[in-house]
């Protein structure tokens, strides 16, 4: 009896062992300190290729990469017990090919030593949720109050093919802005010819082509919009007043809707849902997924249509050593600086953001090798010459940072990064707070 | 007679040498052995492994490694190798550092990679660190 009683219990405790060596989701127990205590299959799966030192002893460890901030979260966590993120969604390597995933974290503390984490790989359901909302904001654009538009209608080059009032009330231009390129309702640092015509072919390709962002009044002033612009054919099928629009232009040549819209109404809320989904949570600057999604946008534009296209990799000289003598909230204040001086020295189609712990990165379309070392150098110069403000005082601080320039032997957005960070490595290597490009690397073998 | 007990974990050409053993001479390794086919279907799993893992041989024969019984090398590291290798027909003999979640715990070990061109079977071997 008592033997049939073990038996069962051992087959239980297999039954057991097997359902969580199977369950579809990542699931770790560890100690406040982050030590491990417990790991399931999955979780092993999705951690491992993030892990430095190729060991899963230690979470917050393992998880550096994709949520440096995740200890100091715990830490923060004054409640007994609770949910310290529910489902928060971190940008990671880790694909069966090692290309960019999306993992979703949730982290939850059941006592005071001990915490639960959940990950899962989100990927494809992120995809297709920016998919819809896609969709959404296309109907929304349409099917809103018409007051708030300007309608207008471009040539296939992209410029304004006729004057109407709509123009008039939401820009301020008058009929003079007629075959000026679209460009014109935009700030001079949002916008290249290049990228005006990268958004004509994103409209043939897909249908429409949509932006938010500060557009241009006719007076120099600026208001929040979004821009659409369709090929109008395909708007004309589903629209009345492009309906119109289209039947009004010369039917010989194809051209665009642009629907510029005002929404400075809407700006705090659209802007608020944007912001937690791609800055980054401590300095406000774009995230590691916001980065890596406009890299390959830039990336795919590049083949289509190759243009100077450079990207900087930059790393906080000595972070550690700040960390250690002052403590994470300073080290914090720091990145902070870091992040407001980057935001100030970069263009507004620039893409800047933090990508790893003390590790930022920029995008910058249209720029080549001179022009991405004159702003490396620039913002070198600036985190030299003005320290952080922080609780302990001013702290001073140096960046190194590796510029990479795209070319056709650049096959994908990590092999520019990684020729970046080496670009970075000769920099550090070189004394640091110093630039280095490739031809540096030349220059200076070994 | 006895020349299974002379297989370690390390040693050159293993493959040829497992391919020959049956499941009670597998039984007698003293690493842990996990053996798939084409179609990564487990077809092998020793006592070791068994026992390393907390799952009966019944609970992991015939079902597929990297979505049924071992999740955690379901990705570019080890299951992208062992079918790249496959595809390319070629073979595949590599050693590496891994971290399994043998019964929940995360264990250190050596996982040694192997696939012949034309072998039914393809192993993953499984070398306990101390």
């Amino acid at each position: 009896m008592c033997v049939d009683a073990e038996g069962d219990l051992a087959q239980e405790h297999e039954a057991l062992i097997q359902f969580v060596y199977m369950a579809p989701a990542g699931l770790v127990q560890a100690r406040s300190d982050g030590e491990i205590v417990m790991i399931n299959p999955v979780a092993a799966q999705l951690m491992m290729p993030l892990s430095r030192d190729g060991s899963l002893s230690n979470l917050f460890t393992a998880l550096q990469d994709i949520a440096p901030d995740l200890r100091s979260r715990l830490a923060a966590f004054s409640s007994p017990q609770g949910m310290i993120c529910d489902g928060v969604h971190l940008p990671a390597p880790g694909g069966t090919k090692g290309e960019q995933r999306l993992f979703s974290l949730t982290l939850i503390k059941l006592d005071d030593s001990r915490v639960m984490a959940m990950l899962q790989d989100v990927t494809w359901q992120a995809q297709r949720e920016r998919l819809l909302r896609l969709q959404e904001a296309w109907l929304h654009a349409i099917f809103t109050g018409v007051t708030d538009y300007a309608l207008i209608s471009l040539d296939a080059r992209g410029c304004v093919a006729e004057w109407n009032d709509s123009i008039g009330r939401v820009t301020g231009h008058g009929d003079d802005v007629v075959g000026r390129s679209l460009a014109v309702f935009y700030p001079e640092d949002a916008i290249t010819p290049e990228r005006v015509l990268d958004r004509l072919h994103e409209a043939e390709l897909t249908g429409w082509s949509l932006d938010d962002g500060w557009r241009l009044r006719a007076d120099g002033t600026r208001f929040w919009g979004s821009a659409m612009i369709a090929p109008q054919r395909a708007l004309a099928r589903d629209n009345p007043f492009a309906a119109a629009l289209a039947a009004d232009a010369d039917a010989a040549e194809t051209g665009y809707c642009l629907i510029v819209r005002d929404m400075s109404g809407y700006r705090e809320t659209t802007e608020t849902a944007r912001h937690a989904a791609v800055c980054d949570h401590l300095t406000g600057i774009g995230n590691r997924r916001a980065f890596f999604d406009a890299a390959e946008t830039e990336m795919g534009r590049w083949r289509r249509l190759p243009r100077p296209l450079s990207v900087l990799m930059i790393d906080v000289d000595q972070f550690k050593k700040i960390n250690d003598t002052h403590g994470h909230p300073v080290g914090d204040a720091v990145l902070r600086h870091i992040a407001s001086l980057m935001g100030a020295s970069f263009r507004e189609i620039d893409r800047v953001a933090r990508i790893g712990g003390e590790e930022f990165a920029v995008l910058l379309p249209g720029s080549d090798l001179t022009s991405a070392h004159r702003v490396a150098e620039r913002l070198r110069a600036a985190l030299e010459s003005q320290p952080a403000p922080t609780e302990a005082g001013p702290v001073h601080c140096t960046a190194s940072i590796g510029i990479a320039v795209m070319d056709e032997a650049t096959a994908s957005v990590d092999a520019l990064l990684k020729r970046a960070d080496v670009a970075l490595y000769a920099a550090k290597h070189g004394g640091r707070n110093k630039v280095c490009g490739p031809s540096m690397l030349l220059a200076e073998p070994g | 007679m006895n020349t299974h007990l002379a297989l370690e974990f390390s040693l050159p050409q293993i493959l040829d040498r497992l391919l020959v053993l049956d499941a009670a001479e597998l039984d007698r390794l003293e690493f842990g052995v996990i053996g798939i086919d084409a179609d990564t279907v487990v077809r092998d799993y020793n006592a070791l492994e068994a026992k390393m893992a907390g799952l009966s041989k019944e609970r992991v024969i015939g079902h597929p490694l990297f979505t049924v019984v071992a999740p955690c090398m379901n990705n570019f590291m080890v299951a992208q190798r062992l079918e790249d290798a496959a595809a390319a027909g070629v073979a595949l003999d590599l050693t590496l550092d891994y971290v399994l979640t043998l019964r929940m715990r995360p264990v250190k070990v050596q996982l040694r990679l192997l696939a012949g061109p034309g072998a039914a079977r393809r192993f993953v071997l499984v070398n306990r660190k101390l």
